[in-house]
């Protein structure tokens, strides 16, 4: 029973973590643009499609293929930013938010046009094929599963690095507060929105391509992927990093813990009315605050 | 000799609306420079249409140290040395006081931040005590100190600064005329836009009255503080508070 416990926990931390970096994408993208991005998940299944191309017609191991995809979601971010979101928020963000709805479906059938609309398999990164599966006290533990935690891991690192310790980081963080202020110190802030746009979207395409091996990436997999992120961020706080991590996660182990037991199907109704129960009686989140529901 | 700053028929304003109709003035380099004038004046205005922040310019020129800066981004403004600390002070509020000030100086090359950072914890204590705390944990007096320091990590040639006494406690505001006198000690130009007429005109070499929009008197500060309009207008109620 335990063991059977910490096998869920463990797959749920494991596409909780493919939540945690949609929910992070979406933190950055409204702190920056006070745009919400439901096409997140959509280019997590870009980026892990552009792995399967590079591993599959490109010959390129999938390590190779993880840098190559994020690094092509950071320009495909700059061109969503420059050909989406800037021309849509002159009409507000409003306007900017539902143009990122119109890009879910750009891309869903943009997805199926190039690749099919059968999702594809991506190579486990340690085992080719087949993972390799470790038992630890009757509990099964796939190196895929360890890779992608740890990935997260070092993705966090990355981010708190860059947004605490470095001055650009530290720039696009004040853009994101006052962008008046920020243009006074001489920030071009449509440089940091873009960029942070950019970095959102680089994390869901290093999303796809880690989680890609145990999901398979394609299909129409991405709205779910993007409203779960979101009930992940506004479990943990829209405004709060370590809150969307967390609630990412969060919402990836009740998946697995409640599709075990009950017949699938009833993970994703609960998950859903998550979001409605939170918005409702706590907007900013378990661990946002206050002053982010109400500016 | 050029001047520093030099406006010619500056007309400005908000989209359609016109708030500036053909302002004329100058700054010399190292001058203390004011403008007083009532509410809705057009003072802010006029600081905005110069640092390009918000307002815009629809005929004139704005010439900083040579460079017409309506061809200038805003952030090459601040790159040239000309510093708007705005009405509002515009802090990074979820920032700390540390990361504001450190932001200040993000135009500059990072050989020497440093050093300034240090000098300008020096130069104010109350911000070294609470360098980690948010910006807006501040009190008003602070979050002004802040947003002026936050200006001069910059090194401006040209301060601008709108009403920064304003809602401060009597001890502060002299603490912010006493800082103004420094720069000015330094070689740092001030412009300064001011509700307290007293010790603005005490303190500023020249000065400017800004109504409806046009410069209606202009001259030394000395001269002004003698005239009798200005006397009725500005200096009556002024003096008075600052127990002349
Ligand atoms: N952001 C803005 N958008 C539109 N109109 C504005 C804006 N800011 C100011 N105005 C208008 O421009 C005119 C001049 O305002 P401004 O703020 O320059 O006056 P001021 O002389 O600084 O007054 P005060 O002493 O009250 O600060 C006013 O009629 C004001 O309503
Ligand atoms: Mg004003």
């Amino acid at each position: 029973m335990l063991q059977q416990l910490l096998q869920l926990v463990l797959a749920g931390l494991t596409v909780g973590s493919g939540y945690a970096l949609v929910a992070l994408g979406i933190h950055i993208i409204l702190r920056a643009t006070r745009v919400i991005n439901f096409a997140q998940g959509e280019f997590v299944i870009l980026g892990g499609l552009l792995a399967y191309t590079a591993v599959s017609a490109c010959h390129l191991s999938v390590l190779v293929a993880l840098p190559l995809a994020t690094a092509a979601g950071f320009a495909i971010g700059l061109l969503f930013e420059r050909l989406v979101i800037r021309p849509a928020e002159r009409s507000g963000e409003l306007t900017a938010t539902i143009a990122t709805i119109g890009t879910v479906y750009v891309l869903l059938y943009g997805h199926a046009l190039i690749w099919g609309s059968l999702p594809q398999p991506l190579p486990f990164f340690s085992g080719g094929d087949r993972d390799v599966v470790w038992h630890a006290g009757g509990v099964e533990i796939a190196a895929q599963q360890i890779w992608v935690v740890g990935l997260l891991a070092a993705a966090l690192a990355a981010l708190w690095f860059f947004f605490e310790r470095t001055t650009y980081g530290k720039a696009i963080r004040a853009a994101a507060d006052n962008p008046l202020g920020a243009r006074l110190v001489g920030i071009d802030v449509d440089r940091a929105r873009a960029i942070s746009v950019a970095i959102a979207i680089a994390l869901a395409a290093f999303g796809g391509t880690i989680i890609g091996p145990i999901t398979l990436v394609g299909g129409a997999a991405g709205v779910a992927i993007s409203i779960k992120g979101f009930v992940g961020a506004i479990v943990g706080g829209l405004d709060s990093p370590i809150g969307c991590t967390l609630g990412g996660l969060f919402v990836g182990v009740l998946e697995q813990l409640l599709e075990a037991p009950f017949s699938y199907g009833i993970a994703d109704p609960v998950v859903y009315s998550l979001l409605l129960a939170m918005l409702l009686v706590r907007p900013q989140g378990l661990l946002g605050s206050r002053r982010a529901v109400r500016d | 000799m050029a001047a520093l700053l030099e406006l010619r028929g500056v007309h400005a304003g908000y989209g359609r609306l016109a708030v500036l109709h053909g302002v004329s003035i100058d700054v010399q380099a190292g001058e203390l420079v004011a403008v007083l004038g009532p509410n809705g004046a057009g003072k802010s205005t006029l600081l905005r249409t110069i640092s390009r922040f918000e307002a815009t310019l629809s005929a004139g020129s704005v010439r900083f140290d040579g460079r017409d800066l309506a061809a200038r981004t805003p952030e090459a403004i601040v790159r040239d040395g000309l510093l708007h600390v705005p009405e509002g002070r515009q802090l990074f509020a979820g920032l700390s006081v540390d990361d504001n000030l450190r932001l200040g100086g993000y135009t500059r090359p990072r050989a020497g931040l440093e050093q300034a950072v240090a000098d300008t914890y020096a130069r104010f204590p109350m911000l070294a005590e609470r360098r980690s705390q948010e910006a807006f944990s501040l009190s008003g007096g602070e979050q002004q100190m802040l947003a002026i320091a936050r200006a001069l990590i910059a090194r401006p040639r040209l301060l601008m600064l709108d009403e920064p006494s304003t809602g401060l406690a009597p001890q502060i505001v002299e603490g912010i005329f006493e800082l103004v006198r420094d720069l000015k000690r330094a070689g740092t130009a001030v412009l300064l836009v001011e509700q307290n007429a007293y010790l603005t005109l005490k303190n500023a070499d020249r000065a400017y009255v800004l109504e409806n929009g046009s410069i209606a008197l202009a001259g030394s500060a000395a001269e002004l503080a003698r005239d009798e309009r200005v006397q009725a207008i500005y200096l009556g109620g002024a003096a008075d508070e600052a127990g002349e």
